[in-house]
């Protein structure tokens, strides 16, 4: 079958939509109040959890703990369950908590249950240790304790919570713009070394796919920034190199457009075609990771690896990409058939 | 060969003391990094200016003459040895109308010239490559700016954050990194426009 790959990229990108949106976050804590306690003064102490995603009122059995440095848990004594997705947990914590360097220390919080499994918040609770009784000890619970349930969900991460799923369209999207652009690029190399037109116009349509998809990225690009950082726009280096180097390309277009001469036009956009990839290679993969950056992968933050981009994410993520870069390449064969239509059209 | 064009430098020379008054007369007293800033865009955009012509002004039987005479290369080569003392004269002269007009020196000047020598180059590089492929279009000028100055924004960056830590505006530690990586974009503009001029000029 000859057009096995525009399928294929039909299916991805139903496969990328559906299962995009589809599946759920794993459960996680969204806010908790008091954010600060005092140990030894106002005993039992409550403190109100909403949790996201989570059945809590469902469960049989829930659990919330304060984890020390030290990995030991303090067990909350009661536990008040409002509804799924709130409880209020009350700890007794008599004595002094060991492994405590200072008078003041961050733990995690953590809620689990049987059929959610657990969910954190890290540094969650500042804990100042007021007048407490040294002769009293708290009993201490062991992380093996915590319930782990294996489930096919994408990861809950603070901040981003459900954005996350714009990894699939945002990153995706520039990552095959990227192959669009090197696949344009050896079509100018091959226009330089053959002097074939057909050449140049295959060329020219995949950057001006790739030049769509690059404003395509930039549109969920300043999306997620504004419900993660706050911002449609932030001077964030890589958001302005992204749009200089859209700039490029539009400088390209200008450049193809202001040329009337057909083999003349085809050389010099050819060459500039290479020239600017070089410059686009310099612009959004050197110069971020020189200065500090919000985006990944820039200034110290990790990159498509480790706890950002988790084996959930990736099945989604890497199906997605392809399924772009066929669709990207199915627009420009579109694209650069129009154009052969036109220029017999034209008589040439 | 370019030798010829004195008045054209001269021009640009005029147009930069005419606009480094304007802006001084506007703004009053510059100082900070605002001053760094206007710096490196004046001096861009009177490097436009200097390199925009590089290739159009010659007559079209001159440039029959030079197509005979001499490679593509030579020619590169040529306006852009050129084109780099026209632009470090500029630079030069901007850095004392600077100093006239606001009566504060260079903190550290031998970073500064050598930040000025390694972002000239690069900016000369790149233009006066991209002025080679703007010969073909009927409007050159604007097409030079429009296509150069993204393409050259990661070398005024770079040139910028060095002249501020040369300015002890802020401190960096990896200012030899930096110089060396503005080196590094100089050396892949110049290779490019090597290999890419004999492709572009013949025509």
């Amino acid at each position: 079958m000859k057009n096995w790959w525009k399928i294929l990229s039909v299916f991805l990108m139903l496969y990328t939509l559906i299962a995009g949106f589809l599946i759920p976050l794993k459960p996680g804590i969204y806010d908790f109040n008091p954010r600060k306690i005092t140990i030894g003064e106002s005993s039992p102490i409550a403190i109100l959890i909403n949790t996201y995603n989570t059945r809590l009122d469902e469960a049989n059995e829930n659990n919330v703990y304060l984890k020390t440095p030290a990995d030991n848990l303090l067990k909350a004594s009661r536990l008040e369950v409002k509804s799924s997705n709130e409880v209020i947990a009350h700890f007794e914590i008599p004595g002094l908590i060991k492994d405590f360097n200072t008078k003041e220390e961050s733990l995690t919080l953590i809620v689990d249950n049987e059929l959610d499994g657990y969910s954190f918040y890290p540094d969650a609770i500042n804990v100042i240790i007021g007048n407490t009784d040294p002769l009293l000890e708290n009993e201490y619970s062991s992380l093996n304790e915590i319930k782990e349930v294996e489930k096919f969900a994408f990861p809950y991460r603070l901040i981003l919570y459900e954005t996350i799923r714009n990894t699939f369209f945002h990153v995706a999207i520039w990552f095959s713009m990227f192959i669009l652009l090197i696949y344009s690029c050896y079509h100018s190399v091959r226009y330089l070394i053959t002097k074939d037109l057909d050449s140049d116009s295959r060329s020219s349509s995949l950057t001006t796919v790739a030049l769509f998809f690059g404003i395509a990225g930039i549109l969920t690009g300043s999306m997620w920034a504004r419900y993660t950082w706050g911002t449609f726009w932030t001077t964030d280096i890589k958001l302005n190199m992204s749009a200089t180097a859209l700039l490029v390309y539009f400088a390209y277009w200008f450049l193809r457009s202001s040329i009337s001469d057909i083999d003349t036009r085809a050389r010099i956009a050819a060459v500039y075609n290479i020239f600017a990839f070089v410059c686009l290679m310099i612009l959004v993969m050197v110069i971020p990771r020189f200065t500090d950056s919000l985006h990944p992968g820039n200034g110290g933050n990790p990159a498509l690896g480790g706890e950002d981009l988790d084996n959930t994410l990736r099945t989604i993520f890497y199906p997605a990409i392809i399924g772009y870069t066929l669709l990207g390449l199915w627009m420009a064969q579109l694209q650069y058939r129009y154009s052969l239509i036109k220029d017999r059209a034209l008589g040439y | 060969m370019d030798a010829r064009d004195k008045q054209s430098l001269l021009a640009s020379l005029l147009y930069l003391v005419t606009i480094t008054f304007v802006i001084f007369k506007v703004f009053g007293d510059i100082q900070g990094p605002t001053r760094i800033g206007i710096y490196w865009v004046l001096l861009l955009f009177t490097a436009v200016n200097i390199v925009s012509g590089c290739f159009g002004t010659n007559a079209s039987k001159r440039k029959l003459y030079h197509y005979q005479l001499y490679d593509s290369l030579e020619i590169y080569l040529a306006k852009l040895i050129t084109n780099f003392s026209k632009v470090f004269i500029a630079g030069l002269v901007l850095i004392v109308l600077f100093r006239v007009f606001s009566d504060t020196g260079l903190k550290d000047p031998v970073l500064f010239l050598k930040t000025l020598v390694l972002s000239t180059l690069g900016l000369v590089a790149g233009m006066t490559f991209i002025s080679s492929l703007t010969i073909y279009s009927s409007n050159q000028g604007s097409l030079l700016s429009i296509l150069a100055l993204p393409l050259l924004i990661p070398v005024l960056m770079i040139g910028m954050k060095v002249s501020l830590v040369s300015e002890n505006m802020f401190f960096d530690t990896a200012v030899d990194s930096n110089l060396l990586m503005l080196l590094g974009i100089d050396i892949i503009m110049l290779v490019m426009g090597m290999v890419f001029i004999s492709i572009t000029w013949k025509a």
